[in-house]
């Protein structure tokens, strides 16, 4: 009666013709298909793999292997106020920097590293002014 | 030096533990100056048991996490993979003792219907 919307008679012939569903197709702007962004779900394990984690491998024990007390590093103390470790290899200066801060309660300005030809790493950990380098190399035992 | 017992590491906790490593730990580092600077010989044979007391203190730790986390999975269905027991590649990958046994219905009900009788001959 009055009151009720006519079908469309266009949009029915479409609809009869091509489904009920009808796909948009998006237009391809570029010449390469790239995949599309898809969803990616977070891990949730249902059981670890490892249940205990394993203990980290250069603490601040092991950077350190040994100070070198050679007539060359002895004059480096005296005269740079720089001690002279063998370090891991696998230590980067950041790190040196701050374990010798908290090993040896010191403060450090700056570290040199280089690599020796036998495989170690040689540390040059400057300290600043305000320590001896001396004292220190005592106190730690090396002199 | 008398060498660190795991039997008394068991009595502590886990941060009295932890401070025994670290404090063995910076024992080593000592001694091991001491190597470089030429020490006695006496420091020299220490370090090898500090370097092995160090070892039982990490076991020991290792050890008390890990019957921790044993209690809290018993009974799971899903457990962390070093609880569950190594055994061996092969047997872990063989068919448990159900999955072996396992029927189909109909020939579980046929042998229950009709178990295998056993007669014996009166006298």
């Amino acid at each position: 009666m009055a009151g009720k919307p006519k079908p469309d008679a266009k949009k029915t012939s479409k609809v009869l013709k091509k489904g009920l569903h009808q796909r948009k197709h998006k237009k391809w702007t570029t010449v390469r298909f790239r995949r599309p962004e898809t969803k990616v779900l977070s891990r949730k394990p249902k059981y670890a793999r490892t249940s205990v984690a394993g203990k980290t491998r250069l603490d601040k024990f092991s950077t350190f292997l040994q100070p070198l007390a050679t007539e060359k590093a002895l004059k480096i103390i005296e005269t740079f106020n720089t001690l002279v470790f063998l370090v891991d290899p696998h230590a980067d200066k950041k790190q040196i920097k701050k374990y010798a801060e908290q090993l040896y309660n010191i403060k450090v300005t700056k570290v040199n590293t280089l690599i020796r030809p036998d495989g170690k790493k040689k540390a040059f950990i400057k300290i600043s002014p305000e320590y001896e380098g001396v004292d220190i190399a005592n106190k730690i035992g090396i002199i | 030096m008398v060498k660190v017992k795991a039997s008394e590491l068991r009595k502590k906790d886990q941060d009295q533990l932890k401070k025994q490593v670290e404090d063995l730990k910076t024992e080593l580092s000592t001694l091991k100056v001491a190597k470089v600077a030429g020490g006695a010989p006496a420091k020299l044979a220490k370090i090898k048991v500090v370097r092995k007391s160090i070892a039982t203190a990490l076991t020991v730790i290792h050890e008390k996490k890990l019957t921790q986390v044993r209690l809290d999975s018993k009974g799971k269905k899903y457990q962390p993979l070093d609880v569950r027991g190594k055994k061996t590649r092969a047997i872990r990958r063989r068919l448990t003792k159900k999955q072996e046994n396992k029927l189909v219905l109909r020939v579980l009900k046929r042998k229950q219907n009709f178990p295998q009788r056993r007669f014996a001959v009166a006298k």
